[in-house]
């Protein structure tokens, strides 16, 4: 009886592989790479960049390069303060009442877009890990493959 | 066994996942043992106002024991904190303050539990996420049990949780991808748990056999899918309605086909002829509409068990899940009951096929039941918990 039962994930599976090659035909058409006449060519770049965006947080070595967090990120909560002895609690006032306002109102505005660049930021820095992986692995193989071609002394 | 079990809001009206779970199972528990719960007097999970009566009362075979909350949320300093804590790198005095913030505040609760705990065989938790848990586990961490409901939403990300996952003595999890992600976050190896998910009565007959609510009244004609739950951004509703219209916009969508969303509404939902949104439904509407619709969608992108999803499948309805949350997605492989997508070319795809193969999809939704059998009826579920706690 357990021959009966449908397995999704080739379901899925299948599902996957029709909508790949209309969407390869759709992007040669629109001039994409003619790389791409090559359905396994194809593949291999769709399989590598749906890795890169579908979990990007798990490729975590380039982002170890961009250093402390605190000296990047983007803090949206102020902490006003003033050296002024006099003057210092009216510069603190328009600051808190007309400056913070009006760029919290700012930071409201524009957050969608910030965080849409940070999703694409990171997706990208994935696929750049990924490739760099690639990119050892076969330089690892070629070398082992030149070793074994070269003739012993 | 003397419980006690702990959760943010309680009652029969107190709309919720976490607090159903609680209340389901402390009324399953208290077959076999004494049960008391301890909760707050809010029923909204926004103001966290308090509605309820403090004091000691009876709700069915449990005992009540319900707080005041000291002051209401203040969502601009919740929201605030929430920017702190999720987009900087916050101190853990920063990360204690959100639990304050979150609310519901409590502090009589946390008395109790100081004073009282120690009477208790065994105090369970429901959800990490808001005051009573994070004040309230550390004090009686020697006898207590955290019942997570953990979703891989930012806070989980939060330094200061792993402190809280390394302190109680055992864990009840709602799915294994639940306990894999809270074992990713403890600072120690977890201690002894069980994956007791959520108990589901069979569907009574009366209802499989009853033709239902008129839903041409509703304006909804068949071939329709299903969203049912919160209507708000957070469970996936935006993205759903996003890829909705391209599916409708695409050649291969199904004539006439109409999304039908139930639940309470916390975002607009555009005016358009294949949408159809009720608002809050009856009992008899929600039985009719899973009844009778092609299929449920579930697009929320963290979740810790969908009991909707389970309900579709007890009444042999499949399923098309956001795969991006991997609980619905191993819910959905392991049960074979639907199809789950990433991206809007793949819902479209996804959406067509189980549209065009109703037969295919009818066996999904049975494998879905099947799956409930299996799973998810109530002695098994409680069988589970028993054994669990004689054994620690």
């Amino acid at each position: 009886m357990a021959d009966d039962i449908i397995r999704v994930e080739s379901l899925r599976r299948d599902i996957e592989h029709d909508l790949r090659d209309p969407l390869r035909r759709r992007i040669l058409g629109r001039g994409g790479s003619p790389e791409y006449q090559d359905r396994d060519v194809f593949r291999s770049v769709d399989g590598l960049l749906r890795r890169a965006f579908d979990d990007p947080e798990s490729y975590a070595l380039l982002p170890e390069f961009l250093g402390p967090e605190s000296e990047w990120r983007l803090r949206p909560d102020f902490r006003f303060s003033s050296h002024r002895r006099f003057g210092g609690p009216l510069v603190l006032f328009v600051k808190r009442r007309i400056f913070l306002p009006l760029v919290r109102w700012l930071y409201e505005y524009t957050v969608d877009n910030f965080q849409r660049q940070e999703r694409l930021d990171t997706a990208l820095i994935a696929c750049i890990e990924e490739l760099a992986i690639e990119n050892a692995r076969l330089r690892r193989d070629l070398e082992r493959l030149g070793q074994r071609l070269t003739p012993a002394p | 066994m003397k419980l006690a079990c702990v959760v943010q809001r309680f009652g029969a009206d107190v709309t919720g996942g976490s607090e159903r779970h609680c209340r389901v199972i402390a009324e399953h528990l208290a077959a076999h043992h004494d049960v008391t719960v301890l909760t707050s007097c809010a029923q909204d999970y926004v103001t966290w106002r308090n509605v309820y009566p403090s004091g000691a009362s009876r709700a069915g075979p449990v005992t009540v024991l319900r707080f005041p909350v000291a002051r209401q949320r203040n969502l601009k300093r919740f929201g605030d904190m929430s920017q702190v804590v999720f987009t900087t790198e916050s101190s853990p005095e920063e990360q204690e303050r959100w639990f304050v913030e979150n609310g519901p505040e409590v502090p009589q609760l946390i008395d109790h539990l100081r004073e009282h705990g120690a009477e208790y065989d065994r105090i369970l938790f429901w959800t990490y996420r808001y005051y009573q848990t994070f004040f309230g586990l550390p004090l009686v961490a020697d006898r207590a049990i955290l019942v997570p409901t953990a979703e891989e939403d930012p806070l989980i990300w939060v330094d200061i949780i792993d402190r809280l996952f390394s302190l109680p003595i055992g864990y009840l999890f709602l799915t294994p991808e639940e306990a894999e992600l809270v074992q990713a976050r403890s600072l120690r190896p977890l201690p002894p748990s069980a994956v007791i998910g959520f108990g589901i009565d069979p569907v009574p007959a009366h209802v499989t056999s009853a033709q239902g609510v008129d839903l041409s009244a509703a304006g909804i004609s068949d071939p329709f899918i299903l969203y049912l739950g919160r209507i708000e951004p957070n469970k996936g509703c935006e993205t759903l309605l996003e890829y909705f219209g391209r599916y409708l916009d695409s050649e291969s969508a199904v004539t006439h086909v109409q999304l039908v969303i139930a639940g309470f509404p916390n975002m607009t939902i555009p005016s358009h002829p294949s949408i159809r949104c009720l608002g809050v439904v009856s009992d008899a509407m929600r039985e009719t509409l899973l009844a009778r619709a092609r299929l449920l969608v579930v697009p929320s992108p963290f979740e810790s068990l969908s009991i909707v999803l389970l309900e579709a499948w007890n009444q042999g309805l499949p399923a098309l899940v956001n795969g991006r949350c991997a609980v619905l997605q191993g819910q959905v492989v392991r049960a074979n009951g639907g199809l789950s997508y990433r991206y809007a070319n793949e819902f479209a795809a996804s959406l067509t096929y189980l549209l065009t193969h109703p037969d295919v999809a009818r066996r999904l939704g049975r494998q879905g039941l099947a799956y409930i059998e299996r799973e998810y009826r109530w002695p098994h579920v409680m069988r589970k918990v028993e054994e669990f706690l004689t054994s620690i």
